[in-house]
């Protein structure tokens, strides 16, 4: 658990971030979002302390991150940053394994992690392990910065607009990706963006800050696109905010009525969300579509169903 | 007669000058290397160090060669001496600014990574920053060598027994002058060749991966 308690960061002539105050729980995902100068990126960097706090204080399950001493702090938290900063004049497998050198880590346990994150960040090792960071792509490159900052097996990850330099194609794969290793490697990660989309995507929670670091709300994305608390935030998150918000109900989620009588053809897979059975519905002739799994069809699924569900889930 | 006939002929003083040239240029280069790169780093991290540094490294190069071995040979008396503490100042220049260049030029980002994985600062400067400097750094080394093999000739005013002497020794005879003051220069110039050569492979080696930094 992190904890931010009344955190300050005054520069000589402005204040990056005021007084804030969050809770992060273990294991969640909390995405930090807001536009340039909200401090998002400050707040961050006070958690591993490249940055001090001027007051308040930022501890992890309970002790304040200052009674550490700073390189212990920092090697047991994992750092991602946009520009990923691998070293250029090391392999993949010592990039990864810079971590669990600092630590000195025997170098039979070392290289079996550095096999076991290549494994997990999809990129076989005979393949990879001794490439030099310039022989990747831009998005494997990303995800060998990913494997790095997993390398001692840190329980708190921060990642710092990771995606932010990626073409959209790519970072849609990543955040996947991100999902995906989230799932199985269970991490609290503190993860900054300016990308609306990518947070409510991402996050567990979502802390949405304005400029001069002031926090506006700090709430799950379907409760943040389903009740905005400030004039500020419904600008910040856009137009539709409820059919975005579709997105992240999937449609497993929701109790369909039984097929009766003739079914339509039109169909829409229920592994996907009510945003795709939307779609859907828009598209067929009936405005009735099938959801179904394989070759089953589980039941149908119209306009009055997802607003039915959305209104639930809120 | 021929310059390589005048060197066979003349070895016995010959030999030993190319033996001495090179102890001195071997021992002004390890010597200014290991200053420079100290006051390259120390330039690198403060920024009113790194005008001190540089314009003091800078003025040295304006004194001519002479001047200063006479100036020095006063607290360090005649031949190897002075030479070599002249031409350790006279290197520690272009190993000094290209080590503060290298370090400068490292991608602030790898750094920052670095230092957000827990290196202390002196494991981001052995580790991280030196290593991706060293082509750089060996740039300064390199431009030094050459120098330091060409100003040791004049060590000869102050009395050093190098190759100096031989072109000294020539100057106002009579005859064979030519010959005489290519038989100093050619070794000294197959020195900075060589040396030149050595540490331009040494660079490539060790260029890996590196910053693509101009490596002059």
């Amino acid at each position: 658990m992190i904890t931010f308690d009344s955190v300050v960061k005054r520069y000589a002539n402005s204040v990056a971030v005021d007084h804030l105050s969050l809770e992060i729980k273990s294991g969640e995902t909390v995405i930090l979002v807001g536009p340039s100068g909200c401090g998002k990126t400050t707040s961050l960097k006070m958690i591993n302390r490249l940055v001090e706090p001027t007051e308040g204080t930022i501890s992890i399950d309970a002790r304040d991150t200052r009674t550490y001493d700073v390189n212990d702090l920092r090697r047991s938290i994992g750092y991602v940053i946009q520009q990923v900063g691998l070293f250029p004049h090391q392999t993949v497998a010592e990039n990864i394994a810079t971590v669990p050198r600092l630590l000195g880590w025997t170098k039979q346990r070392t290289a079996a992690r550095v096999e076991e994150l290549l494994d997990l960040i999809a990129l076989p090792a005979a393949e990879y392990a001794r490439r030099l960071p310039a022989e990747l792509s831009g998005g494997e490159r990303q995800r060998v910065g990913v494997a790095r900052a997993l390398g001692a097996d840190p329980n708190i990850l921060l990642m710092d607009e990771p995606f932010g330099a990626i073409d959209p194609i790519a970072r849609e794969r990543l955040q996947n990706e991100l999902l995906r290793l989230q799932s199985v490697v269970r991490k609290t990660i503190v993860f900054v963006t300016h990308d609306i989309d990518e947070a409510v995507k991402l996050g567990d929670r979502v802390a949405l800050l304005s400029r001069g670091g002031k926090l506006e709300q700090f709430a799950t994305p379907e409760e943040l696109l389903a009740h905005p608390q400030s004039e500020f935030v419904t600008g910040f998150l856009g137009e539709g905010p409820l059919v975005r918000r579709l997105a992240l109900i999937p449609i497993s989620d929701v109790a369909l009525p039984a097929v009766n009588g003739a079914a339509p053809d039109a169909s829409v897979d229920a592994g996907g969300t009510l945003r795709d059975a939307l779609d859907a519905v828009l598209r067929s002739a009936e405005g009735t579509v099938r959801v179904v799994s394989g070759d089953q069809t589980l039941g149908l699924i119209d306009a009055d169903v997802i607003r039915a569900a959305s209104m639930r889930a809120r | 007669m021929s310059v390589f006939q005048y060197i066979s002929e003349n070895w016995d003083q010959i030999g030993p000058q190319i033996a001495t040239h090179l102890e001195i240029v071997a021992e002004c280069i390890a010597i200014t290397s290991v200053i420079g790169l100290g006051l390259g780093i120390a330039a690198a991290r403060s920024e009113p160090l790194s005008t001190i540094i540089m314009a003091v490294t800078s003025t040295i190069l304006t004194v001519p060669s002479f001047a200063l071995f006479g100036l020095l040979s006063i607290w360090f008396g005649l031949a190897n001496p002075p030479v070599i503490v002249g031409l350790v100042l006279y290197g520690l220049l272009p190993v000094t600014r290209n080590t503060r260049a290298g370090i400068k030029a490292v991608d602030r980002a790898v750094v920052e990574s670095a230092r957000g994985m827990g290196m202390s600062p002196r494991q981001v400067l052995w580790k991280v920053e030196l290593p991706l400097a060293v082509p750089v750094v060996l740039g300064g080394i390199r431009q030094a060598t050459v120098m330091i093999v060409a100003i040791a000739t004049v060590g000869a005013t102050v009395g050093v027994d190098d190759l100096g002497q031989t072109i000294l020794s020539a100057i106002g005879r009579t005859t064979g002058t030519l010959d005489a003051v290519l038989a100093g220069i050619l070794p000294v110039a197959a020195i900075g060749i060589l040396a030149d050569l050595i540490l331009a492979g040494i660079q490539r080696a060790l260029s890996r991966g590196r910053v693509s930094v101009a490596a002059t």
